[in-house]
């Protein structure tokens, strides 16, 4: 078992002098199902670990004017069931209600799930198809990143150390918005993504498609709307030809990211199904 | 027969509250002063010679009291039954990744770990053979050991069943068919991981306690690899967190470096795995390729079959040998035939190994078979589960081994039963012609599977029982209950006979210097010989007792009769049971008594494949209900059927409970348990990757029994614990061709199979032992 300090900060500021103390590498710890679980094989690459999760002002989820704040310290517990998320943010609450089991729920958050940055994690698609903003604190200032800035590549991220994620921003979308999410697992608790995907949409008094955010999860090394796929929909009414050719084009526009892999012969049939039906739970329901 | 008061009435399990309670003490609960941890070095190459083994810088390693080798043992720890191939630590070479090559004890688990890291060790890779189709080519690296006949040393057994000639009868039939199939190997996944613990004794011996499957074997190997006479061996059972199969020599090779250690050291030493040591270093079920042809008449007489299994052993043979001939015995399905042939052969590779696990060969072949037949069905064009209800055993059948059923066979019963709730002809028909999405199927299988060990070698069981002071009633068995219930179930059959309430009996779990040897703890036998034995030693008490109650009472035994526990004689007074007891110690009676039970004699020519296999067979069908997304592959179980007929039942709870467990662990073999050794490294090194099925992947099961009383079972019981799982993975795959019309021939059906027909290789890497193995 790895050897490493424990510290627990009690506000962001404290946070943020521990993280920032010289002498010894410090790292932020939330849940843990992502620290402790890669120190159990591995050497950590830190002397100490600086637990949030119970810093207060990063435990908010409320409504500031145009805009939701969520604290990255909140959990998938705490976000799926808030009432706030679920009326104006449905994908992301339901994406949270699909990560692992309740005990994992209960632990992990949305900032260590962002922070940690696996492909397959399940609240990156909803945070992009939101458009979400995250915001970044050092002892030096704040910076802010739309999640494809943040997210670099697997497990790779624009925060530096000393740097702590506070919490999420995204604009309250237009009123009649409806999102939704869907992930496929190898099983129906405790899997791992094999692809998932967050979708929201709007029809004009016509029938037509008015508002359309598609993201894939799982598909891509970082999240992203895929805006090929949204103009597609743009001013078209949501009928099963439009929703095949919308599936064909977020297959399409994965291939052209990622290239043919190994598991691409699976993925590209699936993500059409998966693409497809996401859009017509948001638009056709 | 009387009314019986206990068996098949609701009871509670005896380790019930001890567990719910947090109660009970596994290995990893059990803490003695002054113990020490032990940790084994461990192979990272899968086939090689050990160049060097140099322990003493190990030794210097503060905290490390004790390192030992293969040296350290009587014949280098050669061990193995029924072939003798393994080593309790590595002699000369190791054959997989994971194989233990020295162990040390440490005052600390981080001392332990830095003494494996302190020991030179120089392996010489040596070619490997991780593709049993070619592990008997000419030029494949030798695995096996040598041989004295001219066989390829990678071949380990051939198992026959022979009737007729089933090639020559498929070339009449009007349907053929000719299909391949395989399973994967799977692991057992037990909540508990191994673990064992021994402490030295003040006569020089040794004391181990180890979740064993077999206690009485593990204490043979002791003696034999330590070199000490028995008397100085003694092996006691703590609770065991789930076996499945898989805690039989795994823990007898733990055991003996354990208890190896605490002999040098002269204090006790632990070992316990972590989930990557366990998944890395023990044993799995084995995978097998299968080729089958089947024969019918156009009105659908099923007429002959040639099965072929090709099974991999893996790096030694363990138990490979005996799960090939159950397996061979049962590839050809609960059917009548004209003629028949199976071949199962089993090789040997360096793809981890392979030994028991549930069903034991059976899970294997039914994958297979019941698939054959479904297809075939579908070719005759009847319903599945018609053509199995006109072809399937009876009672006064022959069998494809010749044996004629003379008696328990419900298993036309349990086909009709499960089409019955299940509700299967209306949804047969009404899943025919769906176009959508997502469809539903649903499919059945049928089983049978036979009791106890068969023609596998001697079979019986002993129990001893006693009063004690206090009145309650001490009760052994040299069967162990890792989970089965077996406990609950010797605890009822002996209340029933002593006509006691089950609250009095203790049923002690075994300990080598109390308990009678009874054989190893597998094949589902503890019902009934573990049963048979404890019913045995109840009615010699009884007797006793009951003479004592004559005696008491002034009659004749024939005058006497119960009343609850009470004896009532020719006055019509009752006389409390204790009363009795009390007059019988009076009388100088002994009040404890043995019970040793030997099932009858069969017998087995494996050089013709014919013969008794077994003295009696559980016979089931199951009937699964699926949904499938066809565009994803997804496949949801939404219902299950199972009905059974494991003869009598003792512990109803108890035998719902094995149905519901063993559909469980089938429905994770049919659909997302996948093993994967690339080279020779298992890539599924814990529960992240290797998937087993939570409680929102298993539906709601309804179980059923259909009870054939076995004459010579304990009150006409007969089995449950593996069977129940058997038959889950062919109803599933045969659901799922009956929703999307395409089959999955090869396990698990993974969205990938399922939704293109073959599995996509992600490619793999030796990171995950390797890490695996320094966690």
């Amino acid at each position: 078992m790895a050897r490493f300090d424990y510290v627990r900060a009690h506000s962001i500021a404290e946070a943020l002098q521990l993280l920032g103390e010289a002498g010894l590498i410090s790292r932020p710890l939330a849940g843990g199902t992502d620290v402790m679980v890669f120190v159990r094989n591995e050497k950590p690459p830190f002397d100490r670990l600086v637990d949030i999760s119970r810093v207060p002002e990063m435990k908010i989820i409320e409504r500031r004017g145009d805009e939701v704040f969520i604290g990255a310290a909140v959990t998938f517990t705490e976000a799926e069931q808030n009432a706030l998320l679920r009326e104006v943010a449905g994908c992301l609450a339901e994406a949270c209600r699909s990560v692992g089991g309740p005990a994992v729920r209960n632990a992990g958050t949305l900032g260590g799930n962002v922070a940690n940055a696996a492909a397959c994690a399940d609240s990156l698609p909803a945070l992009a198809c939101l458009d979400a903003v995250a915001h970044v604190r050092s002892l030096t200032g704040e910076r802010s990143f739309l999640l494809n800035e943040l997210i670099q590549g697997a497990n790779r991220t624009a925060i530096r150390p000393g740097e702590l994620l506070t919490h999420f921003t995204f604009p309250v979308p237009p009123a009649g918005v409806r999102s939704a999410f869907l992930k496929l697992g190898r099983r129906n608790a405790q899997a791992i993504s094999r692809l998932s995907m967050a979708a929201a949409g709007r029809l004009d008094a016509a029938g037509r498609v008015d508002y359309a955010r598609l993201a894939p999860g799982a598909a891509m090394p970082r999240p992203q709307r895929f805006t090929e796929v949204e103009a597609l929909l743009l001013g078209q009414a949501p009928t099963d030809e439009l929703l095949a050719a919308a599936g064909a084009k977020t297959a399409e526009v994965m291939i052209g990211v990622t290239g043919r892999r190994w598991s691409t012969e699976y993925k590209e049939i699936a993500i059409q199904a998966m693409a497809e039906q996401t859009l017509r739970r948001v638009l056709c329901q | 027969m009387t009314e019986l008061q206990y068996i098949g009435k609701p009871a509670r399990r005896v380790d019930a509250l001890e567990k719910v309670m947090g109660k009970a003490k596994y290995i990893a609960d059990r803490k003695l002063p002054g113990m020490l941890h032990a940790r084994c070095l461990r192979s990272e190459a899968p086939h090689a010679l050990i160049k060097k083994l140099d322990v003493t810088p190990a030794l210097a390693v503060p905290g490390v009291r004790a390192v030992i080798t293969s040296e350290d043992f009587f014949e280098h720890s050669l061990f193995g039954f029924p072939v003798k191939d393994e080593y309790v630590l590595a002699y000369r070479k190791v054959r997989y990744v994971g194989e233990a090559i020295a162990a040390v004890a440490a005052d600390t688990p981080e001392a332990a770990l830095a003494g494996v890291q302190a020991i030179v060790c120089e392996l010489e890779p040596l070619p490997g053979v991780f593709d049993m189709e070619h592990a008997l080519d000419p030029d494949a690296a030798q695995v096996g050991p040598d041989r004295p006949d001219d066989q390829h040393p990678n071949f380990l057994d051939l198992l026959i069943v022979r009737q007729a000639d089933p090639l020559a009868e498929i070339e009449q039939c009007a349907v053929k068919l000719d299909e391949r199939y395989s399973v994967g190997p799977q692991e057992h996944a037990y909540i508990e991981p191994e673990g064992a613990l021994a402490v030295p004794t003040r006569e020089g011996g040794v004391l181990v306690y180890a979740p064993n499957q077999s206690p009485f074997v593990n204490y043979g190997v002791l003696a034999m690899v330590l070199d000490l006479p028995h008397n100085l061996v003694r092996v006691i059972q703590p609770p065991v967190g789930g076996s499945f199969g898989g805690k039989d020599d795994q823990i007898y090779q733990m055991s003996a470096q354990v208890a190896k250690l605490a002999l040098l050291t002269g204090k006790p030493v632990r070992l316990v795995y972590s989930r990557e040591e366990s998944l890395i270093s023990s044993y799995k079920r084995d995978p097998m390729h299968i080729r089958i042809r089947l024969g019918a008449d156009s009105d659908g007489t099923l007429r002959a079959v040639k099965f072929e299994g090709l099974m991999d052993s893996g790096a030694y043979a363990s138990e490979s040998t005996f799960t090939a001939w159950r397996g061979s015995i049962h590839a050809m399905g609960a059917y009548r035939y004209n003629a028949c042939a199976v071949d199962i052969k089993c090789v040997y590779t360096n793809n981890g190994y392979y030994g028991a696990f549930r069903g034991f060969g059976n899970t294997e072949v039914c994958a297979g078979i019941e698939q054959a037949i479904d297809e075939l069905a579908c070719a005759v064009g009847m319903d599945p589960l018609d053509f199995r209800l006109k072809n399937c055993l009876h009672v006064g059948d022959r069998t494809a081994h010749g044996q004629i059923l003379t008696e328990s066979v419900g298993l036309p019963d349990c086909i009709k039963t499960v089409r019955r709730l299940s509700d299967w002809d209306r949804k047969r028909a009404a899943y025919a012609n769906q176009t959508g999405n997502i469809r539903r199927g649903i499919g059945v299988a049928a089983l049978y599977h036979g009791t106890s060990l068969g023609a596998e070698g001697a079979d019986y069981a002993g129990s001893t029982i006693a009063v004690e002071q206090n009145y309650s009633i001490d009760l052994t068995s040299g069967l162990t209950d890792y989970g089965t219930g077996s406990r609950t179930v010797f605890t009822l059959i002996a209340a029933e006979e002593l006509g006691v309430s089950p609250d009095r009996i203790h049923m002690q779990r075994p300990d080598t210097d109390t308990a009678i040897e009874s054989g190893p703890t597998v094949a589902s036998r503890s019902t009934m010989l573990g049963g048979n034995a404890a019913r045995v030693a109840a009615d010699n008490l009884r007797q006793t007792l009951d003479y004592a109650a004559a005696d008491l009472l002034g009659c004749e035994l024939h005058q006497l009769v119960r009343s609850g526990e009470a004896y009532v004689g020719p006055d019509e007074e009752p006389v409390a049971w204790e009363r009795v007891v009390d007059h019988a110690r009076e009388m100088g009676l002994a009040l404890s008594a043995h019970g040793k039970w030997t099932a009858p004699r069969i017998e087995w020519d494996h050089h013709h494949g014919t013969g008794t296999p077994y003295m009696a067979y559980h016979f089931a069908s199951q009937v699964a209900e699926v949904e499938v997304d066809m565009r994803t592959g997804v496949v949801q179980v939404v219902n299950f059927w199972a009905v059974h007929d494991p003869g009598k039942v003792i512990f109803p709870q108890g035998a719902y409970g094995q149905v519901y467990g063993g559909v469980a662990q089938g429905l994770g073999y049919a659909l997302m348990e996948q093993i994967t050794y690339t080279n020779g490294y298992l890539q599924e090194t814990n529960f992240e990757s290797y998937l087993i099925p939570t409680s929102v992947d298993v539906p709601e099961i309804t179980a059923q029994f259909v009870e054939a009383p076995f004459s010579k079972g304990p009150y006409g019981a007969k089995n449950i614990a593996e069977p129940s799982m058997v038959p889950a993975a062919p109803a599933i795959l045969n659901a799922i061709y009956h929703a999307t019309g395409k089959r999955v021939r090869d396990l698990p059906a993974n969205l990938e199979r399922v939704l293109l027909g073959h599995d996509l290789a992600k490619g793999g890497s030796a990171k995950a032992c390797k890490l695996g193995l320094k966690t």
